[in-house]
Order: structure tokens, then C-alpha cells, then sequence
């Protein structure tokens, strides 16, 4: 299915080439990069989702200064060495912007690529703060950083007065970043952590983990990491008789991990990104993703519709598509988007951004604790 | 008696692997008793159970077959027909017709069949983890009040008994049954064997069904113990069940077992004790030991029958 359509819009693109010599191509191609298969093919939904909409909407409207945006859609697995392979082919179809990638450890070899062969980047779901520290010039994040959503989870815990807390990770760089500012910040508050320990992801036996962690007593648990092993984690320590409640980032709160722990499930907490399609102004995009039968609950929907849209706005402020122009339009512009206003600091962060903690039920739904 | 409980604890949790390991662990040593060969498709053999499995009890429970015992022996009987027919089916296609070549010919094309399914099961189940739902719960309790209690739960007994009728059955069968004579005959000497009037065709293609029949059988306990399922998991399971026969000796059924015990027992207590992160440091690194020190493994002795 895909391939032909591809195939077409590589052929449309190098005929015009042909024709214009020079010139400009009448459209603009966006590659979104992000996992359709693998793991955490839940997530990619979103983000495709959610830039599709917005290329359609923006089309719709337009285009960007009379040009139509084009998508050219890739599939990384959520593996680095398949990140690598499509931001090189990204770089032969001639993209200029892409929206992605989605787990953190993708981005960060893939953003060097993208960075080299002078494409805009923006991932609407990488936390890891190490992504934006290289001092790189094209890239961007609409989505918080560790060091911010590790804090809000430790805050909640404090304020929980915890004789102990275990701090899991599963040795990747997403978790075990946000894993260890969730130490940190414990420690300095003076709460005791009494295990800090990886996993290893895709294992699936955590018995003797849940025993470890019922010897040592502690009465929370925070896991660094994905919902795959989450959910099992869950499920082996209500067999295995722990009670002690669980506390996870954003990338264990989706409706899998009921699937995988069932009633274990129920009462997890989960920081998120807060939920930007509760929000009044945003109710009309909300009705446009249910007009296409897709939901908009999810954390990376609309950070993925808002980055197609500040690229949209780049391009206009800079009144160019040349990456570099935009990179410079984005640093200095603020926008007005569904996630908020954004703006920019110098390493390509958000200068703001909230993470909320909720308490996640056995039926897939959530209510934010206060 | 806090550590004595919690050391307790970890030794079940071992067991508990290591004998689903084991019975992971038979296809591969039966398949290089008889011929030499490694069977690498066997991990994914072991996962189409486990899906099979699924599938079934999803199945029977939309039909309102509720009564437990028969949903897993459905369930059960299911996994193994379908596993078994697998395996018969790597038999022919990836081994027979490269059988008496060079060694690493089929080596590859059973890598290739294990890529196959790989991605036949990514295709057709989708790639996300899927939840197995939890059929048998509760279990026993040791220690009192506060302090550290070990519990057991039926799911670990029944991994446990089941592996050991399976065991038990199996070498009855190779040591008393007239097929499993002519197992033993044809791992012996495949050549005598085969002028003696053996059908050898029949003796490989049934050590390749057993081995799958209990790979199924590993699969469903394993999926209800672990609680989910993906078209990768039975790569690791495959790497560690094949450390494990190497382990206990490869070519050896007891040794199967045995290896499969003390590999789940080590993981469990270098999870408890030092760290998960060095879980499979600790077992792949006991492969290596073994291959440097004791190339034959704990029971693969030359006088051993081997089958």
C-alpha cells in the first residue's frame, strides 16, 4: 500500500524537479518518523495521528505560503538502529522538517543525522534531557524534559511522607534518565530510597524482583521506563503478594498496560503531559479528530499536531523553508499552538512546560490527583 | 528467618523457570541427540504455543466455556497440535532437504524458518504485547504477622508438577516405547539404524514434534505465568532454554533438566541478590564457562545415552 504512494510522491517530486530546475518544488515534505510497529506501536498512533490532522488541516487551509505540506511517513521500531536507517532515507527522499522521533533513544542518534544533513527536527514525545544538550542549531522538543517530569513524580512522593521508596529502571535512556532524577530529588529531600536496580526490557519474569521488593518494604515504587514491563510488574507483584503502590512517567500510561496487568492496574500513578483536549479552546480540533474516528485523549496527539503547526508557522515567520531560517524564526517567535504558547530557549526546549500526576484506573481511564 | 524465608522465595521462583526452561530445553537436545544440529526455529515454535494458547482460551471463553480444567486442557491440546505441526513442518522444509550437507547450511535455513515465523506471528497478531489472562490464582503462605512471607502460588506448583509428568512421561516413553527405542538406535548410529529397518525420516520428524509438542506445553504455562505475550519472546526463552541444555549437556534429557533448574535458580538468585541488571550476564556468562571448561556439559557425558 504504501510503497506505491511513495513511489509517486518520489516521482511527482524529481519531475518537478526536472521541470523546475532550480526552483523551488511546489510542496513541502515532512517527515514523520515514529514507531507504526514494534513495543510501543500504541504511541506512534498518536503521533501520526496527530500530524496527519494537522497537514490536512493546513492543506486544507492553504497550505504554507501556497504550498501544500507533503508527509512522508517512516517507521522506526522504537529501535536506534532502525531510527538511523529511515532518518538516512528521510535525507534521500529531500525532507527538510521532521516530526520525531518518539522514544528517546531513537531520537538521539537519529537527531545527528538530521542535524549533519541540515533537517528541522522535532520530536513530540522525547524527555530525555540529554537530546537538546548538544548545543545542536535544528532541534526541537514539544514535549517536557526528565529533569522536569522526574521532579513532579519525586514531589508527589514526598509530599506522600513514604517510609521507602524503590526506584526501578529498565536501563534505557528514557528511563533510566528519569529514573535517576527521581532519585535525586528524593534524596535530597531526605526520603529514603532503599533500591535503585534495572531490568532489562523485554524481559518478562519479575518474580524475583517483586520478592526483592517485598523484603525490602517499601511502600511506593517508582518504575522508569515502558508499559510493556510495567504491566507485567504490576501483575507479578499481586501474585506474588506486595503491596506497595506503583508510580510511573508518561510512557506507562496507556490503555496497553490494562491489557497486560488487568485489576493491577488500578491506582498506578502516572505523570503525563496535562490533558490538552480538556482544554475549551481546543474542543473544535477535538470534534475534527473524532469527525476521523481517532482519539485525541492520547499524551502525544496534539504535542505531534503542534509540531507540524510550528513548523507550519516557522516557515511563515521566516518567510523560507530553509531549515536554518526556521530554526532562527522558532528561537525567536512565540506561538500561539494547542499545547499552549510556545516558546523557545536557546537549546531548543520548551520554556514552560506541566506535567500532571494522575492516578490511572483498571478500565483505561484517569483522574488527576491533587 | 526473614532470609531464610526470602531466600526460600527466590529458590521457587527459580524452579519455577528453570523447569519451564527445561521443557524448552528437550526440543533442543532431543533434535541434537538425533542429528547434531541445533534447531534455532525451536524459540519461535515455543511462541506460536503461546499464541495458540490464546487464541484457544479467548476462543472458549466467547463461546462461555467457563469450567477451568477444560479450558486448559483445550487450551493445552490445541497449543500442541498446532506446535507439533510447526515443528514437523521446519523438519521438512528448513532441515530434510538440506540434510548431509555441509553443517552450516541448515544451521541458516533454521535461522531463516525462525525469522519466518517471527514475522508471520508480527503479521498476523500484531506486535504489541498482548495480556494472557491469569486463569489460575492464590496459592500458600509461609511466615506470620509482619514480617517476610513466602508464598507460593498454584500457578508456580502447576508449572512445576507439569513439568515433571511431562518429564517423567517422556522417559518412559524413549526408554520403554518402541518408537523410543528407535530414537536411541537412530542417535546411536543413524546409518546401522536405517539398515536395520528403521524409517529414520519418521524417528527425526517425531524428535522434532515432541520437542514442540512440550515447547507448547512451556508456552501456555509461561504465558499465564508471565501475563504477556509478544512475536518476540520466544527468541530470549529460545537463547536461554539452549543454554540450558548446554548447560545440563546437550544430547541429554536429564541433563536438560537439570540444566534448565540451575540456570532459573541462578537468575532468580542473582536477581535477589546482587542486582537484575546482571541476570543475564550471570546465565549467558555460565554458558561460557561450561563451553571453556566442561564442553560436554554437566551430564553429556560420551557413555551417556544420548538421544
Amino acid at each position: 500500500m504504501k510503497t506505491p504512494v511513495k513511489k509517486l510522491v518520489t516521482a511527482v517530486g524529481a519531475s518537478i524537479a526536472l521541470m523546475g530546475a532550480g526552483h523551488a518544488a511546489a510542496e513541502i515534505k515532512i517527515g514523520i518518523a515514529g514507531p507504526m510497529t514494534g513495543p510501543v506501536a500504541q504511541y506512534g498512533d498518536m503521533q501520526f495521528s496527530g500530524s496527519r490532522l494537522a497537514i490536512e488541516r493546513i492543506n486544507a487551509a492553504g497550505g504554507v505560503m501556497g504550498e501544500q505540506l507533503v508527509a512522508v511517513e517512516v517507521d522506526d521500531v522504537c529501535d536506534p538502529k532502525q531510527a538511523v536507517t529511515v532518518a538516512n532515507r528521510l535525507v534521500n527522499e529531500g525532507v527538510g522538517f521532521v516530526v520525531g522521533h518518539l522514544c528517546s533513544s531513537s531520537t538521539q542518534p537519529a537527531s545527528d543525522i538530521y542535524e549533519d544533513e541540515g533537517i528541522l527536527m522535532i520530536t513530540p514525545a522525547s524527555t530525555s534531557p540529554d537530546i537538546t544538550e548538544r548545543g545542536y542549531e535544528l532541534v526541537f522538543r514539544t514535549i517536557g524534559l526528565d529533569s522536569m517530569q522526574g521532579p513532579v513524580a519525586a514531589n508527589y512522593l514526598i509530599s506522600q511522607k513514604p517510609k521507602s521508596v524503590a526506584v526501578v529502571h529498565d536501563k534505557q535512556q528514557y528511563g533510566e534518565g528519569i529514573a535517576t532524577a527521581v532519585r535525586d530529588t528524593l534524596q535530597d529531600a531526605g526520603v529514603e530510597v532503599a533500591m535503585f536496580e534495572g531490568i532489562t526490557a523485554g524481559d518478562k519474569d519479575f518474580s524475583s524482583l517483586v520478592t526483592k521488593l517485598k523484603q525490602a518494604g517499601v511502600d511506593y515504587v517508582y518504575y522508569g521506563g515502558y508499559h510493556p514491563e510495567l504491566g507485567l510488574i504490576l501483575r507479578q507483584a499481586r501474585q506474588g503478594d506486595l503491596d506497595a503502590k506503583f508510580m510511573g512517567p508518561e510512557g506507562v500510561g496507556n490503555k496497553d498496560i490494562n491489557t497486560i496487568a488487568g485489576d493491577a492496574a488500578e491506582g498506578l500513578l502516572v505523570t503525563l503531559p496535562p490533558s490538552f483536549d480538556q482544554k475549551a479552546e481546543n474542543q473544535e480540533l477535538v470534534k475534527a479528530f473524532e469527525a476521523k474516528g481517532e482519539d485525541p485523549s492520547g499524551p502525544f496527539v496534539l504535542t505531534s499536531y503542534t509540531a507540524v503547526q510550528l513548523i507550519a508557522n516557522g516557515i511563515e515567520q521566516a518567510k523560507s523553508t530553509d531549515p536554518v531560517d526556521v530554526a532562527k524564526a522558532l528561537r525567536s517567535g512565540s506561538f500561539q499552538t494547542p499545547i499552549g504558547t510556545v516558546q523557545y530557549d536557546e537549546k531548543g526546549d520548551m520554556k514552560s512546560f506541566e506535567f500532571v500526576v494522575y492516578e490511572w484506573h483498571s478500565d483505561g481511564s484517569k483522574t488527576p490527583v491533587n | 528467618m526473614q532470609d531464610l524465608l526470602y531466600f526460600f522465595q527466590q529458590l521457587i521462583n527459580g524452579l519455577t523457570i528453570g523447569s519451564a526452561y527445561a521443557l524448552i530445553a528437550i526440543g533442543y537436545t532431543m533434535v541434537y541427540g538425533i542429528i547434531g544440529m541445533i534447531n534455532f526455529a525451536h524459540g519461535e515454535i515455543y511462541m506460536i504455543g503461546a499464541y495458540t494458547a490464546l487464541i484457544t482460551i479467548t476462543g472458549l471463553a466467547t463461546l462461555g466455556v467457563a469450567w477451568l480444567p477444560l479450558v486448559l486442557i483445550i487450551a493445552l491440546i490445541c497449543a500442541m497440535i498446532v506446535s507439533s505441526s510447526m515443528g514437523w513442518a521446519v523438519e521438512r522444509i528448513a532441515y530434510r532437504p538440506v540434510r548431509g550437507r555441509h553443517r552450516l547450511i541448515p544451521l541458516i535455513s533454521a535461522i531463516g524458518m525462525s525469522i519466518f515465523l517471527q514475522n508471520y506471528v508480527h503479521l498476523a497478531q500484531g506486535s504489541r504485547n498482548i495480556g494472557f489472562p491469569a486463569l489460575i490464582e492464590g496459592g500458600f503462605q509461609f511466615g506470620s504477622g509482619d514480617a517476610f512471607q513466602t508464598s507460593i502460588s498454584y500457578m508456580q506448583i502447576t508449572i512445576f508438577v507439569t513439568t515433571l509428568i511431562c518429564m517423567t512421561l517422556l522417559s518412559l516413553f524413549i526408554s520403554r516405547s518402541r518408537t523410543g527405542r528407535a530414537c536411541r538406535a537412530v542417535s546411536q548410529d543413524i546409518g546401522m539404524a536405517s539398515l536395520l529397518g528403521i524409517d529414520t525420516n519418521r524417528i527425526i520428524a517425531a524428535t522434532f514434534v515432541i520437542g514442540a509438542a512440550l515447547a507448547a506445553v512451556a508456552g501456555l504455562l509461561l504465558g499465564m505465568y508471565y501475563g504477556s505475550i509478544d512475536p518476540l519472546f520466544g527468541f530470549i526463552a529460545g537463547l536461554k532454554a539452549f543454554t540450558a541444555a548446554v548447560l545440563g549437556g546437550i544430547g541429554s534429557i536429564p541433563g536438560a533438566m537439570l540444566g534448565g533448574l540451575i540456570l532459573g535458580v541462578s537468575e532468580s538468585m542473582t536477581s535477589g541478590y546482587l542486582s537484575g541488571e546482571y541476570k543475564d550476564v550471570v546465565s549467558f556468562g555460565l554458558l561460557i564457562l561450561i563451553l571453556l571448561f566442561k564442553p560436554t556439559g554437566l551430564l553429556g557425558k560420551p557413555e551417556v545415552e544420548k538421544i
